[in-house]
């Protein structure tokens, strides 16, 4: 849940990196979404490579990188997953997952043992198509992002049918393959209208509000939001997927803040360079941000050649302690800001 | 020889499937309609969209993003030649990733060989000088031919050998001073962050957060600017300078005309064979080498003049070609509609031109592959046959419903045998099949009509003859 | 039991990943192993003692029961000049036998076109797995590539038998002789017959076979090696079997993945010659295992990144069990850039199977000579 302090004005200030690229293990393989227990620690959950199975996992950590193992499995059995997408924690710190490939919900205890696995398919009330981002509102009601079928459903923890509402399409209250989604302090739900290029803001009860921005590179505009995060203060932070970066808009839709990103080597990312020693001497001698004539406009380019830069950001949410963890994919860690 | 189609049409699919992946009977109508030299044209434009947008791809599949590794590059490139509306485009790109083949074995990085591929998209249909420009550039090929390795005062010749060999003249055109003499105007032609990006490679590290990209970089001060002597020509050159002389030989004329027949008009022998064995047709390279002059070495002026001339259009081109692995899970994935949305089963399903012999961005050496009959061992034909028979079988595929519901005009009932399997062959583009093949394919819907059961459907019993004519000898050729 | 001399055949099994020399034959008792592995080294009461100094790693027990009968030949140090750790371009160089320059043949492909230049037998060579590893590929060479013995061959989906033998048919007619006049066509026939050949004939392999032996059900590597001791059985003329075995790179958790590949491979082994000496047939096969290279000396916490200077084994009732070559020192001043130093070059292993085993000239092979060890009893 979101404490986020009084005093915020929304704007970014970068504190660290947590993580690094890993297969398996200690680290993370395509980082997709992350969960904050009660306790602080991070359920990174990963979306691995659909030609190795063994990303698909949730790495437990904690902001200052101790590890506390992983666990989760590729497949389609009973607890596993093909494409892992949304995380959430509810108030019995029961930990959800979407499977957007099985479209099913799984859940488990934070020590990984599986609860339940739930959800069907199909276009119906309560069928899922392509479960993404989910998160809980303040009465433990889980709100799941039906992204192919364009709507937001309400469930029960126990996988119960309560509500819906969205439709497909770029209308006011419609939506365009979503993704992401939260819930504010005051109980209103935000959607990543992926499609759209804008947030969607719909009241507790699934009735419109309102949409702020529109496609583009400029302030306050989007391309594929991804993923959005309110604070107590109304301030919305946007993982603005395909510019590849973070953007704040104030309670209004108004630019606030934006960040491409500052990553710097974090913990378990230093201790790879001190065992690998001549790649560490190697990387000291490069110049790790370039400058590049770039001969397309697809910022996606910029991102693969500029390391600290965000490459994909999939999810963004706050700790316990207000910070920003915005999951930086393609790049296999997750950047962590300061909120002012 | 059996002909399932009307002319006209049939020339429309021999078109398609040279300059693409081939084309549903329903669309090949529609481009007759419009005409040929009209769908010549279109089929130039290289602008035209591909159906699955980058975000989509990226969207879905993490690595298709990331490109860590080859396979998933290899994926996202099979997603643009299944849904792009310029398949000439993507058809081309397969031509210069054989031809210009660079190997993920020694550069560890999908992404940098997915970064060429798209520069082919860029340049691969404009002026061929502009092409050598660029693949002398291209980071992957700097790597992978150890141009980041060749310095003023040591010279490494492995790019400047590559360049006049199999890049652009052919051997026994040049002498090996030539070669050293390219390369020193090649010096200081390197990529960004050398030793790191290198060890990276060497060390197959994606860590910590993932590969990097390389990009360009002349470095002036490890540049030999000194006089060359190239071809015959003097002077302090530069790399460009050696392309530019590369580009006006008659010799770099007939090796880019004779690539450019052996890939869209008939199978010509191997590159090694080329100093030894004259051109299937002579004149045709000679036709087009004059257009590659007198256009300014313009690519897109040649396909134009090949894709309207005789020697294209005659009877003698057709099904002259082998269909290169890649080219062939392509086409009948376009056919059977399969991939309208992202879905995780597109990485064993693009494996599948691996397993059949051509691993994109993994090619066996500089050389690339060798076409023709040698695509087809016995092991590559198993799963060849096997692959196009099973996604034709495959009801459940939007493509395969429609053919069905077009070979059977939408009612219940069985069809004449031989009728049956004429629909199924003009259907998946087969305008002409021996009548031996054809003898066997009716025999087939013959007697699997006497021995249906009441639960089988004549639909299944379609779907029984669309897969073996994906299993035709037939089939394999375009 | 058959009596008749056979021809030898040669299995090959490639770790892929890069398998960790350093804890597979594990020298425990070295202060510097012992310092560089906190995370994952094995310790005196985890190893299989062979010699006091050196053990195997604690899941090889059926391998060193091997090691016991004296069948086991273990190459220590094995790798090449100026070691390569990327796994594609090392895994090329163990291809091609060619590590200065990126060559296109594989030297089994080579072998395979020595042994039947004629093509009489498009099942000399087999691969389990899909596609074919460059090992194997040599231009004009047919090798079968087999990814299920129990299904392999055309129309694999096909569900109904006798709707499947009438598709087969079709085939066979299609694929059959042509007049010759289009030389594309009567290659593409020939290419198919071989085919529809082969697959005929391996699918007697499996038909033919019996045992007492149970191979791990779901082992991939366990299922391999008993279809290639059906084919092996069924004397088809195979001379060369190749599969892979993979996960190896062991960056994180090392402990537990290395644990359970080297249970899944050791047990297979183990069970693969049981199963041949029941028949009979235990002399007439040598099982090769390499990996592209081996691991760091130290750990990273977890596991070990890409190093060089690996292990093989060479297995077999005719081998000369023992270690060949010295284990590599790990003394800082004796290391290549963190990793252990190779002091047997991989074509020296390779020229022993080709000369001392399947008898054939290594020379063209190679393309050059290497020094061999006298590692066969006859």
């Amino acid at each position: 849940m979101t404490t986020a302090s009084k005093t915020k004005t929304g704007h970014l200030s970068y504190n660290r990196t947590v993580g690094v690229a890993a297969m398996q293990g200690r680290g993370f393989y395509y980082p997709w979404a992350v969960s904050v227990a009660a306790d602080g620690r991070y359920f990174v959950l990963g979306r691995g490579s659909d030609s190795d199975p063994r990303g698909t996992r949730y790495t437990v950590m904690d902001y200052d990188e101790k590890y506390y193992g992983t666990f989760g499995e590729f497949g389609t059995g009973e607890g596993q997953s093909l494409w892992n997408a949304g995380t959430a924690i509810d108030s019995q710190q029961r930990l959800y997952q979407s499977d957007e490939g099985l479209h099913r919900i799984i859940v488990r205890n934070l020590d990984g043992d599986l609860l339940n696995t739930w959800g069907e398919f199909g276009a119906d009330e309560g069928q899922l198509n392509g479960p993404t981002g989910i998160t809980f509102t303040a009465n433990d009601e889980l709100l799941i992002v039906d992204h192919q079928n364009g709507r937001i459903q309400k469930f029960t923890p126990e996988g119960e049918f309560i509500g819906s509402f969205g439709t497909p399409g770029s209308g006011d209250g419609q939506l365009n393959l979503p993704w992401g989604i939260c819930v504010d302090s005051a109980g209103d739900i935000y959607v990543a209208d992926w499609g759209n290029d804008r947030i969607a803001k719909f009241t507790g009860n699934g009735e419109f509000v309102a949409n702020y921005g529109s496609s583009g590179r400029g302030e306050g505009e989007f391309d594929a939001p991804s993923s959005v995060a309110v604070d107590d203060n109304g301030y919305m932070y946007v993982a603005d997927w395909a510019n590849h970066r973070v953007q704040v808009l104030d309670s209004d839709g108004a630019f606030v803040d934006v960040h491409r990103g500052e990553s710097t080597n974090s913990k378990w990312a230093q201790e790879f360079l001190d065992t690998n020693t001549e790649e560490k001497e190697a990387r000291a001698t490069a110049n790790l941000e370039p400058d590049i004539e770039f001969n397309t406009d697809d910022l996606h380019e910029e991102s693969a050649h500029i390391e600290k830069y965000f490459w994909g950001p999939t999810h963004l949410v706050f700790d316990n302690d207000g910070r920003l963890l915005v999951v930086d994919s393609n790049r296999h860690r997750l950047q962590v800001f300061d909120v002012g | 020889m059996t002909t399932t189609m009307t002319s006209e049409k049939a020339l429309m699919a021999h078109l398609m499937r040279r300059a693409g992946f081939g084309a549903s009977s329903e669309e090949l109508d529609r481009l007759v309609e419009q005409g040929y030299d009209e769908t010549v044209e279109q089929l130039l434009d290289v602008d035209r969209p591909n159906r699955m947008s980058d975000n989509l791809i990226r969207r879905y599949h993490s690595e298709y993003s990331g490109m860590m590794g080859n396979l998933s590059a290899g994926a996202n490139w099979m997603y643009r030649m299944v849904s792009t509306d310029a398949p000439l485009r993507e058809k081309l790109n397969l031509m210069w990733h054989g031809v210009y083949a660079t190997g993920y074995s020694k550069l560890a990085n999908g992404k940098v060989l997915h970064d060429q591929i798209r520069m082919f998209e860029r340049h691969g249909m404009g002026s061929f000088k502009n092409l050598l420009i660029e693949i002398s550039k291209d980071p992957a090929m700097l790597v992978w031919l150890d141009n980041v390795q060749n310095h003023n005062g040591a010279i490494n010749e492995n790019y400047g050998r590559e360049l006049l060999e199999l890049f652009s003249m052919g051997v026994g055109n040049y002498s090996e001073h030539d070669v050293k003499e390219a390369a020193r105007a090649f010096t200081g032609w390197t990529i960004g962050n050398t030793e790191y990006m290198t060890m990276k490679c060497a060390r197959d590290s994606v860590w910590p957060y993932g590969r990097l990209s390389f990009h360009f970089e002349f470095k002036a001060d490890d540049h030999d600017d000194g006089e060359k002597e190239f071809l015959g020509h003097k002077g302090n050159f530069n790399g460009e300078d050696i392309v530019d002389i590369i580009c006006q030989q008659p010799a770099t004329a007939d090796f880019l005309s004779r690539h450019i027949y052996s890939f869209f008009v008939a199978d010509e022998a191997p590159v090694p064979e080329w100093p030894y064995k004259p051109p299937r047709d002579p004149a045709a390279i000679a036709a087009l080498s004059n257009v590659y002059f007198e256009s300014n070495y313009s690519i897109k002026a040649m396909l134009r003049f090949l894709f309207k001339s005789d020697f294209f259009k005659s009877e003698e081109a057709r099904f002259q070609r082998i269909k290169g692995p890649a080219e062939l899970v392509a086409s009948v994935l376009r056919l059977t509609e399969e991939y309208g949305q992202p879905n995780i089963s597109m990485n064993p399903t693009s494996q599948q031109a691996q397993f059949m012999g051509q691993w994109l961005l993994s090619p066996p050496s500089v050389e690339g592959w060798h076409w023709g009959t040698e695509w087809i061992d016995s092991g590559a034909l198993v799963e060849r046959v096997n692959f196009a028979s099973e996604r034709f079988g495959n009801i459940d595929s939007p493509g395969v419903r429609s053919v069905v519901d077009r070979i059977l005009d939408n009612s219940d009932e069985d069809l004449p045998p031989d009728e049956v399997v004429d629909r199924a062959l003009s259907e998946l583009g087969i305008t002409e099949i021996s009548d031996n093949s054809r003898e066997a394919l009716i025999d087939f819907a013959k007697k699997q009509s006497e021995i249906a059961t009441a639960e089988q459907t004549p639909r299944e019993r379609v779907v029984n003859i669309l897969k073996l004519v994906g299993a035709t000898p037939e089939f394999q050729r375009a | 039991m058959v009596t008749a001399k056979r021809n030898p055949a040669l299995v090959v099994i490639q770790l892929s990943g890069g398998n960790d020399a350093m804890n597979t034959v594990v020298p425990y008792t070295n202060g510097i192993y012992q310092d560089s592995r906190k995370a994952i080294g094995l310790v005196e009461s985890e190893v299989i003692d062979i010699n006091g100094t050196l053990g195997f790693h604690p899941s090889m027990g059926p391998i060193k029961q091997l090691w016991d009968k004296g069948n086991v030949a273990v190459i220590n140090g094995i790798g090449y000049p100026v070691p390569n750790r990327s796994h594609f371009r090392s895994m090329d160089i163990w291809h091609t036998a060619e590590s200065a320059s990126i060559a296109p043949d594989g030297w089994l492909g080579r072998a395979i076109r020595e042994i039947d230049p004629t093509h009489g037998n498009v099942i000399t060579g087999i691969n389990f797995g899909r596609g074919l590893p460059r090992s194997l590929h040599a231009k004009g060479v047919p090798v079968a590539s087999v990814g299920n013995l129990g299904t392999y061959g055309l129309l694999p989906d096909i569900k109904d038998q006798q709707t499947r033998d009438m598709a087969l048919d079709v085939f066979s007619r299609m694929y059959g002789p042509t007049d010759g006049t289009d030389a594309v066509l009567q290659a593409i026939g020939e290419t198919g017959m071989g085919a529809y050949l082969g697959a005929d004939i391996l699918r007697t392999a499996p038909e033919m076979y019996s045992s007492s032996i149970e191979y791990e059900a779901e082992v991939e590597i366990a299922q391999s090696l008993r279809d290639i001791s059906q084919v092996l059985q069924a004397d088809l003329g195979t001379r060369v079997f190749y599969t892979l075995h993979g996960g190896y790179d062991t960056h994180a958790g090392e402990l537990e993945n290395h644990s359970k590949l080297w249970h899944e491979l050791s047990t297979a082994v183990g069970d693969f010659f049981s199963d041949l000496d029941e028949h009979g047939r235990g002399d007439d096969a040598v099982v090769m295992i390499f990996s592209e290279f081996g691991r760091r000396i130290r750990d990273n916490g977890s596991g070990t990144d890409h190093g060089s200077g690996g292990a093989a084994f060479v297995i077999g009732n005719a081998v000369k069990g023992g270690f060949y070559g010295e284990y590599p020192s790990l003394e800082l001043n004796a290391q290549v850039e963190g990793d252990m130093a190779f002091n047997n070059d991989f074509r020296s292993m390779y020229a022993t199977l080709l000369d001392g085993w399947m008898g054939i000239d290594p020379h063209p092979i190679l393309g050059d000579n290497y020094e061999q060890f006298d590692m066969f009893r006859r």
